[in-house]
């Protein structure tokens, strides 16, 4: 699989930063601030939006910039800068070959003063090295410095570190996912897992359980991922981000065991929760619900493959649809031919052969819905089917067809035809009560859960206590209106 | 190691019949495990058969597999035991986080097994798995190799192994640390009372075990056990030995009274020797306390036999350290001195028990530092609307909290006319605030009251309401020390038939014998309950509960089921709250009486029930109460229930008073205005004193509620709170005293919130400024007398007169240095901080002289440009006060100038000289920098706050007793040199009725050189027509 789901909300970010950039290292020191300022207040929704402001300035990172931010905020002599520094030294190095009028470090004069720095902030700077890394293309020395940043973390626990770690985790993973040596941090991915779950770190958690799925992916452990993936106690999930790849992972393991209707689910919520911005995401899953719904015999409706943007990516997933929806077993053999090289990237091949038998059971419905009596020849020629003994591989499949319930139809043997049974009328079943149910039912449920994630400012409702004054007024009002209300009475009587 | 990609293999090789094939897939498990967990998850069940396999000789090998793996998939418990199984192989020290987790729930299992064990009955005692207890075991000897002994001490007492517990304090290098340590959090922490007891009778052998045992803290513990026969014998031999002997004793006598356990202290004071005989009687109360330990017969009694000459070479040493060289002297006295001293010293050591010493020298405190502002209260006297009696006696009754204790009762003599207006119950209140005032005024109680108390022959032609209003008077007088007053004022109840009187009567018998559970009292009172009277038969039951305070005797069924016999709602609401005081302390014990109560059909015996809750488990902040008082807050129909359920939590929490406002936060944002106002009671009970911010935070919008008795509700818990803060401390304070002025001057506010404003002006002074709302005594025990007094003052929802029940909280936040003489030498100390920070409020500026009288707003006025002005003021009053001090000093100590007197002076005169440099450039005010610390002369006011900076000087000639204590209360004094003569405090007691006009003289320190050539004050008057 090369297509990487890139990292969700970023291009979000990027957007609104092209208006007024102030200076990078300022920015930087707003994310610190507002991290100190999460340590303190244990607000983890501060320490979250630091995240994202990290994300803002990371294209426009220089080593210059980032040299200086380490220097300016970890504590001279200590032990984190002594690590980083090396790192940033490498990139240093082939940078100035290329880029010779790099401005002699600005920022480079004030050392930071302070004695000690807190835990969060010395991750984050492994963190933003990380990064920027591997936006430089450097892995290998990426890879180095999130090993450390993790040993580090090892070190520590705090629970006001998990949402940084979460970070850390990722991009350590990626990192080894790109030097393609993920198998050797599976081990230490568990340990992590393991220790997240100890101290009840559901972030940290989620994102390790995501992190191991992709990685026994990356094999095509199914088998394995899905051993883990049941046996880990899940709680209810902290990130959409996590969630969104969770869900992926998991249609991924559905289909390949063969429970194309949890899968389509899981793909389908996977796409819908995606965010608009992550666009190699949501191709990724459209891919795999789209193969998932032609494995349970429905055709996906054209615009699944007319979205913005998505176009070129689907091409060779709306030709296989377009063949399945036919029957035409012909075409659906060329189309899988002709894009064989995508679906094998795409990891699909295996899937594809499984769709030869969806086509011709989709030839066959649309056979028995035009004729109500054909003979089974005939269905052997319109099918297609090139095997020594046409009529008894026809005979076979509509028998089949029928008992599982493809078609409504009976097969009379000894005259050799199939003969179709008159379809009723759907609306008089339960089926579009049940199909109504179940969006009112999604539709609540979203509804539900944005009352849920909507969060008020604190104490916002003790601005509103009157005042003595106000209070008199109303009771002076209330009593008048009393009064008034006595008087009618007594002029009823 | 090759990459291995999968366990399978492994796992088929289980299947194999061999057991030497098995064998060589588990050990290859046991270290995969760690990736491959997953896999291996779904054949645990080969691996679990194979631990049950007797025949496979690696058994021990597959339950470690097996709990590695139940480990993984989070379920601890499964891991815990196949953990158990792996025997020797389940290492604990291996540093993984494997093995952590299990040891710890290992723990944790342990001790929820214990308690469980524990608390069920010895029958169903189900055995210890032997390997937990073998695991748990060697944690704790981990603990105390690597010198962790409080975790053990902890551990220890969490799972109940008293064995553990003294193992690791002897272990210990700092026994006597660990020792406080533990008794700390047998206070704390150990939930149920009868374990507590159990680990109290630990400390004390242990700390008898010491090579210096701490006095202080075994009677403590004694105290907390009520074996007043031990405490006596230890008394008795401290009396015996030296001078620093009975210095001790004498420590531990006040520390002893400050926990005001008054049946405790007379049953001490009664088993110590009589005076008279004195040496010849010491083993008949060695015997007399014999009698009690029999059984257990620890070491007290021993070495109380060994008679008083021996011990005196023996203990002296190790308990005077350094100082023993001076001592030496005074050992090697003539037996002859030493028998008289003795009975001296017994003299002063019942003196002390019995309160006498101690509440005098308190009255004396109060007398000569009173610091309340007459011109408050003249404030509301004037806003007040005269035809508004509620506001009248709550002036009264803020008067009477005002000057709590300090016998000023210039304001009632100057205000006779407009006293006049109260009658009826007003009166009797009015009447009863006298005793408020005069609060230990042992003496001449009686005949301060003589004027208003009935006559004999019971027709003296007084108004009943004021006669038993001065009933109720010498109750409060003499509250919990009342063996001098209990028989005239039983008398006065058997005279009488008259229900005002009776009331007064029995709310004084109530509080004069207080806890002392006296069967003849007893029955007295409850003949008046059985006349069934309302408005006696509430007296009766409320005094019933004082009387019987902590006894949790049968009769408070009896109480019970008279309140179900009877229609009267007052009665059956007297009775509640007695039943309630009689479960206080109880704990658990109480739990069925408090179960039946508060199933009851009747809603006022649910309120008793919630009161009962709140007794029985005051300052424990236990669980389980706290659970059923919250429920009982949201789910009663009754709105008096929810209310004290609420205002429950606040005794509950008491100890732990920075919890409640996050307790009780949401409550006080209830839709419930009952709810409301509880929640406020509440954070006011517990948080008393501490001027928390939370609690103000909290508070603070209630203050300003839509509904007027949630304001009263919170006014008064404002004012509980802040009591004793300055503005220094806390900036709210100047608001909310401006707030209560407003409130109070305001004609349109509703009258129940302006009761409140004014009750709380009388709370936020109370006692002259010199006294501090304390539930807990400094050792952490609970005052009995404080948290009674508050729980009846809670009472006053219903009946206004049981307000002054608050005055028993009061406690003098006073520190009184004693030399063995038990008298007050004279003798400075430091408070390094800012005086500001914990000084006196600053007194209101008296509006100007020719419109004194004419508007109550001019104070509003002017107290605005009094806070500008604030640090002028407070300059002058130090000024003034310096000078006193010196004035006082030249008088009373012309003929002895001693070296730390010249000390003395020199820092008064470079006071004075920062005085006088701040009266000059009160222009700049820049220039006024406050000095960063303060000399305090004994004795002197050091608020809780302040204490932890009290600084003893080195060269001072005297020193604290025990450095460790606390610097408040009462604290016995050593001489450093006793050859010197001696300089006493000159003091000015409050001798008479009639002097007590003069105590003006120091209300107002601007005042002081007019008031000298004063008239005499008027005589004993009386209001009555």
């Amino acid at each position: 699989m090369t297509v990487v789901p890139p990292i969700m909300g970023l291009d979000v970010e990027m957007s609104s930063l092209d208006s007024a950039p102030p200076s990078l290292l300022s920015q930087l020191r707003g994310v610190i601030s507002s991290i100190e300022k999460g340590v303190a207040s244990k607000e983890m929704r501060l320490m979250a939006r630091a995240n994202r402001q990290m994300l803002a300035v990371r294209r426009q990172l220089k080593p210059s910039t980032v040299n200086a931010f380490l220097k300016n905020t970890l504590p001279a002599g200590s032990d984190a800068l002594a690590r980083l520094l090396p790192f940033l030294a490498a990139v240093e190095k082939s940078e100035k070959d290329m880029d010779v009028d790099t401005p002699p470090a600005t920022g480079q004069s004030p050392v930071s003063q302070k004695q000690s720095v807190l835990p969060e902030v010395e991750v984050f700077c492994y963190l933003l090295v990380t990064i920027f890394l591997i936006d430089q293309k450097q892995l290998e020395v990426a890879k180095a410095c999130s090993s450390a940043a993790v040993k580090r973390l090892q070190q520590l626990n705090r629970r006001t570190l998990d949402v940084l770690a979460a970070r850390v985790y990722y991009y350590y993973s990626y990192s080894y996912e790109l030097t393609d040596s993920l198998a050797d941090i599976r081990g230490i991915l568990l340990a992590l897992h393991q220790t997240a779950t100890l101290r009840h770190d559901e972030l940290g958690q989620e994102t390790l359980l995501n992190l191991l799925l992709r990685n026994y992916l990356h094999y095509n452990l199914y088998d394995h991922a899905e051993k883990l993936r049941s046996k880990t106690q899940r709680s209810e999930s902290h990130s959409n981000q996590q969630l969104c790849r969770y869900l992926y992972y998991l249609g991924k393991i559905r289909t390949i065991q063969l429970e194309y209707t949890d899968a389509k689910e899981c793909l389908l919520q996977a796409a819908r929760k995606a965010p608009a911005s992550a666009r190699g995401f949501r191709i990724q899953c459209t891919k795999w619900a789209v193969i998932v719904r032609l494995l349970l015999g429905e055709i996906p409706e054209r615009t699944t493959f007319m979205q913005p943007g998505m176009r070129k990516a689907l091409r060779p997933y709306f030709e296989l649809t377009n063949a399945v929806r036919i029957g035409d077993l012909e075409l659906f053999r060329s189309v899988a031919d002709k894009h064989s090289s995508v679906f094998t990237s795409d990891k699909s091949h295996n899937l594809i052969v499984r769709l030869r038998h969806n086509v011709i059971r989709t030839g066959l419905r649309n056979i028995s819905i035009a004729y109500s009596r054909i003979s089974l020849a005939d269905v052997a020629t319109k099918l297609h089917l090139d095997s020594p003994t046409p009529v008894e591989d026809a005979e076979s499949i509509v028998t089949k067809a029928i008992r599982d319930g493809g078609i409504d139809a009976s097969v009379d043997h000894a005259k050799g035809w199939m003969q179709s049974k008159e379809t009723g009328d759907i609306y008089s079943t339960q089926e579009p009560q049940h199909a109504f149910h179940s969006r009112i039912a999604f539709c609540l449920n979203t509804h539900n859960e944005a009352v849920k994630a909507l969060r008020f400012p604190p104490d916002a409702h003790k601005k509103e206590l009157e005042s003595a004054e106000k209070r008199r007024e109303r009771q002076q009002q209330e009593q008048e209106l009393a009064k008034h209300i006595a008087e009618e009475d007594d002029d009823d009587f | 190691m090759t990459v291995v990609s999968t366990a399978s293999g492994l796992l088929a090789m289980l299947q194999e019949s061999h057991p030497t094939l098995k064998l060589h897939a588990l050990k290859n498990l046991n270290v995969l495990v760690d990736n491959f967990w997953p896999e291996i998850s779904t054949n645990i069940s080969a691996i679990e058969s194979l631990y049950e396999d007797d025949t496979f000789y690696e058994r021990q090998l597959a339950a470690l597999v097996a709990s590695k793996v139940f480990y993984y998939l989070g379920e601890l418990n499964d891991s815990l035991t196949y953990a158990l199984g792996a025997g020797p192989l389940f290492d604990v020290s291996e540093d993984t986080e494997y093995v952590q987790t299990l040891v710890t729930k290992c723990v944790d299992e342990y001790i929820l097994l214990s308690v469980k064990a524990a608390e069920s009955n010895e029958s169903e005692k189900t055995a210890l798995d032997p390997r937990l207890v073998a695991i748990v075991e060697r944690m704790l000897d981990k603990c105390m190799q690597d010198g962790k002994f409080q975790q053990a001490v902890g551990v220890a007492l969490e799972c109940r192994r008293l064995d553990k517990l003294e193992e690791s304090i002897i272990r210990s290098e700092n026994a006597s640390a660990m020792l406080s340590y533990c008794l700390r959090l047998s206070q704390t922490f150990v939930s149920r009372r009868e374990f507590r007891h159990e680990v109290l009778r630990l400390l004390v052998k242990s700390y008898q075990g010491l090579q210096q045992p701490d006095y202080l803290s075994i009677c403590q513990c004694l105290m907390f056990l009520d074996e007043p026969a031990d405490v006596a014998a230890i008394l008795d031999k401290l009396l015996k030995g030296d001078k620093s002997e009975a210095l001790l004793a004498y420590q531990i006598a006040f520390d002893l009274f400050e926990n005001e356990y008054q049946k405790f202290l007379l049953n001490v004071r009664d088993l110590l020797p009589e005076s008279t005989s004195a040496s010849s009687s010491a083993p008949l109360s060695v015997t007399n306390g014999g009698l009690i330990q029999g059984t257990r017969g620890n070491g007290i009694s021993a070495m109380t036999d060994g008679g008083p000459t021996a011990m005196d070479s023996d203990l002296t040493e190790p308990l005077l350290g350094s100082y023993a060289a001076e001592e030496s002297a005074d050992v090697s006295a003539p037996p002859v001195e030493e028998r008289t001293s003795y009975t001296e010293r017994l003299t002063k050591l019942k003196g002390i028990l019995s309160g006498e010493t101690p509440i005098s020298l308190t009255l004396q405190f109060l007398y000569s530092h009173n610091r309340s502002d007459l011109l408050i209260l003249k404030t509301i006297k004037q806003s007040v609307e005269m035809r508004n009696s509620v506001c009248h006696s709550a002036t009264i009754y803020s008067n009477a909290l005002m000057h709590a204790g300090t016998t000023v009762d210039t304001f009632l003599r100057e205000n006779l006319d407009w006293l006049k207006r109260a009658t009826n119950w007003a009166k009797f209140s009015a009447t009863a605030g006298l005793g408020v005032i005069h609060r230990g005024h042992h003496q001449q109680g009686r005949s301060l009251m003589a004027p208003y108390l009935p006559q004999n022959g019971g027709t003296g032609g007084g108004s009943p309401y004021s006669e038993g209003g001065a009933l109720y008077a010498l109750g409060l007088i003499h509250a919990n020390h009342g063996e001098g007053i209990k028989q005239f004022l039983l008398e006065s109840l058997r005279n009488t038939s008259n229900e005002v009187i009776q009331h007064g009567a029995c709310l004084g018998l109530g509080l004069a014998a207080l806890g002392t559970a006296d069967e003849e009292i007893y029955e007295d009172v409850k003949n008046v309950l059985y006349t069934d009277s309302a408005v006696a038969g509430e007296a009766a039951g409320i005094a019933m509960g004082l009387l019987m305070v902590g006894t949790a005797s049968e009769k408070a069924t009896e109480m019970l089921a008279y309140a179900h016999d009877t229609q009267h709602e007052k009665i059956i609401r007297g009775l509640a709250l007695g039943i309630a005081l009689v479960v206080y302390g109880r704990e658990e014990e109480a739990d069925t009486l408090i179960e039946q109560m508060t199933r009851d059909q009747d809603p006022i015996l649910r309120y008793g029930g919630m009161y009962a809750l709140a007794m029985a488990y005051r300052g424990t902040a236990n669980n389980s109460a706290i659970r059923r008082l919250l429920h009982f807050a949201v789910s009663d129909v009754s709105d008096d229930v929810r209310r004290t359920a609420v205002l429950a939590l606040g005794f509950v929490l008491c100890s732990e008073p920075e919890q409640t406002p996050r307790i009780v936060s949401l409550l006080s944002e209830s839709y419930n205005a009952h709810v409301r106002y509880g929640a406020a009671m509440a954070v006011g009970i517990s948080c008393a004193g501490s001027g928390s911010s939370e609690a103000i935070s909290l508070l603070e919008p209630l203050t300003s509620d839509a509904v007027d008795f949630v304001r009263q509700g919170a006014l008064i818990a404002m004012a509980m709170v802040l009591l004793q803060t300055t503005e220094a401390r806390e900036p709210r304070v100047a608001t909310f005293r401006r707030q209560l002025e407003k409130i109070i001057n305001d004609k349109h506010e509703e009258t129940m919130s302006k009761m409140g404003a004014i009750l709380a002006q009388g709370i936020l002074d109370a006692g002259g400024r010199n006294v501090a709302i304390m539930l807990q005594s400094r050792t952490g025990h609970d005052r009995v007398t404080a948290v009674v007094g508050m729980a009846v003052f809670s009472q006053f929802w219903y009946w206004y007169p049981l307000i002054y029940f608050i005055s028993l909280s009061f406690a003098p936040t006073a520190f009184i240095g004693l030399n063995e003489e038990l008298r007050m030498p004279k003798f400075n100390f430091v408070s390094e901080t800012k005086p500001s920070l914990f000084g006196y409020p600053p007194s209101v500026a008296p509006p100007a002289a020719t419109s004194a009288v004419k508007l109550p707003t001019a104070v509003l006025s002017t107290s605005n440009r009094a806070k500008v002005r604030g640090a002028k003021r407070e300059a002058e009053a130090k000024a003034s006060k310096a000078t006193g001090h010196e004035a006082g000093a030249g008088s009373s100590s012309s003929k002895a100038e001693g070296l730390v007197d010249g000390d003395k002076d020199s820092t008064h005169a470079a006071k004075d000289e920062n005085a006088m440099d701040v009266d000059g450039g009160t222009q700049k005010k820049a220039v006024v920098v406050e000095p960063s610390s303060e000399v305090l002369s004994n004795p002197a006011r050091v608020v809780p706050a302040q204490e932890k900076f009290i600084k003893f000087r080195e060269d001072s000639r005297y020193a604290p007793l025990k450095l460790k204590r606390a610097p408040s209360g009462f604290v016995m004094l050593r001489d450093l040199t006793p050859s010197e003569p001696v300089e006493l405090v000159s003091t000015d007691t409050p001798l008479s009725a009639g002097g007590a006009g003069t105590a003006h003289a120091n209300t107002n320190a601007t005042a002081i050189a007019v008031e000298d050539n004063e008239p005499p004050p008027p005589e004993p008057f009386e209001y009555v027509p």
